[in-house]
């Protein structure tokens, strides 16, 4: 049962990179949504002067910096945790098993 | 580990390598230019938080009600995660928040109502790790105001003035914008069940060290 979960899960995957891996030229063709949605009163980050835009790029790159930065320090914590109470788990089995021969 | 785990741990750890890809491939939402592309991590990791405390909550009546020391532990697990999703959410948005509204934090009922869940997740760790004895309980029914604060979050722009987007944004997104927002949402779920059977892994391992500390002393 876990084996044909896996297996399942894999060729999921698979067919998903597959459609992807196959869309991507086309959603790099799909055209950006054209000036009639653009909603009155609204002033588009491209027309407002120079001193009021912000780069938007250092945001973009901190985001996602900052979220596999806490992926991997949790990740990382975690384990480490985990590792320690085994380690002490293996040390105190072996101490029981050698009280229980002496 | 269970022998489901690193299948679905090389499964996510792939999506999260692809994502990228992506989310690169999305168009660009007309005004919005690159910091738009936030959404697509911003937005699974706020509903993973919801969700976390959904489970913490769940978890906690089960074990207030029947006492199964297993939901307790569940408990734990799903608050940490509401602790870790939530402060991902709430600092991605800000950050897109600056450039799509030009401000970093807005007083509204989601954020604010965000906040307060998130702070309540960090209330139960505090509580369950320098409470003591019978925290298990009080932690218990602080968890079920981090879970009753959900609903309310997930509302609230539908019924209170924000600038923030309605619920009806994500289910009429178009495929090309709505296919890389759910990719990331599978890797997101992934992610979140494999942190949670770790964590509670960690917990189970921890009973089992003090049982044998107590057969020791016995």
């Amino acid at each position: 049962m876990t084996r044909l979960t896996a297996l399942f899960a894999t060729m999921l995957f698979g067919m998903m990179m597959l459609g992807f891996g196959l869309a991507t030229p086309l959603l790099a063709q799909t055209p950006q949504p054209g000036g009639s949605l653009q909603q009155e009163g609204f002033t588009p980050i491209e027309q407002l002067p120079p001193q009021e835009q912000l780069p938007a790029a250092p945001l973009l790159i901190a985001a996602y910096v900052f979220v596999v930065v806490m992926l991997f320090v949790y990740l990382f914590s975690v384990a480490r945790r985990l590792a320690t109470v085994q380690k002490e788990l293996t040390r105190l089995e072996g101490d029981i098993k050698a009280s229980k021969k002496g | 580990m269970p022998k489901w785990f690193y299948p679905v741990a090389g499964l996510c750890a792939l999506l999260f390598a692809a994502s990228p890809f992506v989310i690169a491939s999305a168009p660009y939402v007309q005004d919005m230019g690159i910091a738009q592309k936030i959404f697509y991590y911003h937005m699974p990791s706020a509903w993973m938080f919801l969700i976390a405390a959904i489970v913490c909550g769940t978890a906690s009546v089960r074990f207030l009600v029947t006492g199964i020391v297993h939901q307790d532990r569940v408990a734990w697990a799903a608050a940490e995660m509401t602790c870790l999703f939530g402060a991902l959410a709430l600092v991605t948005g800000p950050l897109w928040a600056r450039k799509a509204w030009g401000v970093w934090w807005q007083w509204d009922m989601r954020l604010t109502a965000s906040l307060m869940g998130w702070m309540v997740s960090c209330a139960y760790l505090l509580l369950r790790r320098y409470g003591g004895s019978g925290s298990e309980k009080l932690a218990a029914g602080l968890s079920l105001f981090g879970m009753a604060n959900v609903p309310f979050i997930y509302v609230s722009v539908n019924y209170w003035r924000t600038i923030h987007p309605a619920t009806s944004v994500v289910p009429t997104l178009p495929f090309s914008l709505g296919g890389p927002l759910w990719f990331c949402v599978t890797a997101f779920v992934l992610l979140l069940v494999l942190l949670m059977s770790l964590r509670i892994r960690l917990e189970e391992q921890r009973a089992r060290l003090d049982s044998l500390y107590l057969s020791m002393d016995e």
